[in-house]
């Protein structure tokens, strides 16, 4: 698993153009972040960046809660309930879908 | 004066009718003020005393009769349209008096009495109003029963009386009817034993148990001297009994009695107990014998350890015998024994052992054994042993794999949705117009949410996926058969397998 970008932060770029940078650790929670984002044979690898073409700002502000919520708590056995309002749930259950996690 | 004279009826009947005037409100107060007039016309012809001379309805007055008590005086200027014999007769004939009767009736009096009509008594609202929406919304959107009048006509269900029972809709079975009957039967006259067995039920109809929360015993006070016995309490010793019938899964409404003292099962076709069932904190007998099951749910067990069980007879049951079982640690092994773990050729250790500290130890469940752990993946199906995640179940180790023991995000999300309200609300139809892959964990949330929330057996959060899943062997001989013995030592220990869920990577048991 060479890092292609020695950067240890990752951008994560939304629908209508928000960005939002993590740190690399945290986006490698998602399976489908992970594969592209590590290799240099896949332009996102080479940047450093991710476009999450379906979903918009809210949501992707949202996973990447996540992704942080899951750094932290990774290894804790009474994690706390990630606070999510019930009009998002939706979505973050499709996005949840698509990021593998 | 009315019915002497044989004439034609006039042609008025319109006129007369109230119910059919259109009260025009511009003329209030000129038809007030026409009405005074001629009302001392009246006076001066008939040479009464001063006071107002009686109305009648009959009176060719039209705006005076008592059907226009409410309606805007508008019959004032009909007078002039009055077309009659010349005398200025009106013959009023029986058959319009009864018209005019019949449009009395449709005028709202704002008073209701009680009438015989069937229909208006189902109008009353039912006990339970989510049970009341839920049949009203079926009625209005299933087209079979497009046939009754009114949406209320299906809602008496839930009241089940000898003559609403009639009004039923025609598919429910013999024995649900029969079943509903005597539900309502028992809570007619307060009995707290509800005795449904033999009744082939296949499966327990919604609503047919949901009543008997409300179900209050009646005082047993007759005469007028009381005596002290009869200041009891009204709060039922509830029963009930559903032996000999063909039921493969427990309704909900079961596990909301949660004043249910005793419960039977036996011989029905049951595979396995929800482990919904741990809301019947209250349950002091419980017979499960003669099912399909090969397990027990965990929260059994605590009903055993912290509620009021006392009683639980399960055997006959195809249960998984202990000898054959994969067994991953044994927990009441003496201590001098070695190699006991996943030695399959030695004995199992199922000797009660007295111990130093087994002061209660007699009486309580003893845990056996405890099998090995079963992960699932973030959809709730089982991993295979994946190589990424090699770790000893009994021991817990810093993984550095991606997986981890955070919720998943589908299950942080599912937490979310279970947490909506109307969740429950939702049907089927409405979910298949989500995205695919979300529909059955959408289904799985609502199940969850309907089963009253599902908490995690170690750390006691509400979950909807469980991430594992473990057998434990637990003997609780003393329970048994109501068996007022303790163990002693050297008896033979029977433990049963009982199921039990982990809501993350983490949840695992401990090792000692």
């Amino acid at each position: 698993m060479a890092q292609p970008t020695d950067s240890e932060f990752v951008t994560i770029v939304s629908d209508d153009g928000f960005e939002f940078i993590i740190p690399r650790s945290t986006a490698y929670v998602s399976e489908t972040l992970r594969i592209p984002l590590s290799s240099t044979n896949f332009p996102e690898g080479r940047e450093g960046k991710f476009v999450l073409k379906d979903f918009s700002g809210v949501i992707v502000e949202k996973i990447c809660e996540y992704l942080c919520y899951n750094e932290k708590h990774k290894d804790q056995v009474n994690v706390p309930d990630m606070d999510i309002p019930p009009e998002l749930c939706l979505e973050l259950l499709m996005a949840a879908d698509f990021l593998n996690t | 004066m009315d019915s002497e004279i044989p004439l034609p009826p006039p042609r008025r009947i319109r006129h007369r009718s109230p119910a059919n005037a259109n009260p025009s409100a511009t003329g209030i107060a000129v038809s007030s003020f026409q009405r005074t007039q001629r009302l001392s016309r009246f006076d001066d012809r008939s040479s009464q005393p001063s006071s107002d001379p009686a109305l009648f309805s009959s009176d060719d007055i039209p705006a005076s009769g008592l059907e226009n008590y409410h309606a805007t005086v508008s019959g004032a200027g009909r007078k002039r349209r009055y077309r009659g014999t010349w005398w200025g007769e009106q013959v009023p004939d029986p058959k319009r008096k009864r018209a005019e009767f019949k449009d009395k009736r449709n005028v709202d009096s704002g008073v209701w009495m009680g009438s015989d009509e069937s229909g208006a008594e189902s109008l009353l609202p039912s006990e339970d109003g989510s049970a009341w929406g839920e049949d009203l919304r079926k009625s209005v959107l299933d087209p079979r029963k497009l046939g009754s009048s009114t949406p209320f006509a299906v809602e008496t269900e839930n009241m089940p009386t000898q003559n609403r029972v009639v009004l039923k809709s025609p598919e429910e079975s013999d024995a649900h009817r029969f079943a509903r009957q005597v539900v309502g039967d028992c809570l007619d006259k307060g009995h707290e034993s509800i005795d449904l067995g033999d009744f082939h039920l296949v499966t327990i109809p919604p609503g047919l148990l949901r009543p008997l929360q409300h179900l209050t015993k009646l005082p047993s006070v007759k005469e007028a001297p009381v005596s002290e016995n009869v200041f009891t309490s009204l709060q039922p010793f509830l029963s009930i009994y559903l032996p000999n019938n063909s039921l493969s899964a427990l309704h909900n409404d079961l596990f909301e009695l949660t004043h249910l003292k005793v419960l039977s099962l036996r011989n029905n076709k049951l595979t396995e107990i929800p482990s919904t069932i741990r809301r019947l904190t209250a349950l002091e007998v419980l017979n499960l014998s003669v099912n399909q099951l090969s397990y027990l749910p965990w929260e059994l067990l605590k009903l055993m350890q912290q509620g009021e069980l006392k009683h639980l007879t399960v055997r006959p049951n195809p249960f998984l015998p202990i000898e054959k079982a994969q067994i991953a640690e044994w927990h009441n092994a003496p201590t001098n024994e070695k190699g006991m773990k996943n030695d399959e050729a030695s004995s199992p250790p199922l000797e009660f052992q007295e111990q130093e500290s087994s002061l209660g130890k007699g009486w309580s469940p003893l845990h056996i054994a405890t099998g090995p752990i079963t992960y699932m993946n973030m959809e709730g199906t089982p991993m295979g042993d994946s190589p990424s995640r090699n770790r000893s179940p009994l021991t817990p180790s810093g993984s550095t794999s991606p997986v981890n023991d955070a919720p998943s995000m589908r299950e942080v999300a599912l937490r979310a949705v279970s947490k909506l309200p109307y969740l429950e609300q939702t049907t089927d139809e409405e979910l298949a117009e989500y995205p695919a892959m979300i529909v059955p964990l959408l289904r799985q949330a609502r199940e969850v949410r309907a089963a009253g929330g599902q908490p995690c057996s170690v750390c006691h959060r509400e979950y909807v996926i469980p991430r594992a899943e473990w057998m434990e062997w637990w003997d609780f001989t003393p329970c048994e058969n109501g068996m007022k013995m303790p163990r002693c030592p050297g008896e033979r220990l029977r433990p049963l397998p009982f199921r039990r869920f982990g809501c993350s990577l983490s949840c695992v048991p401990r090792s000692r």
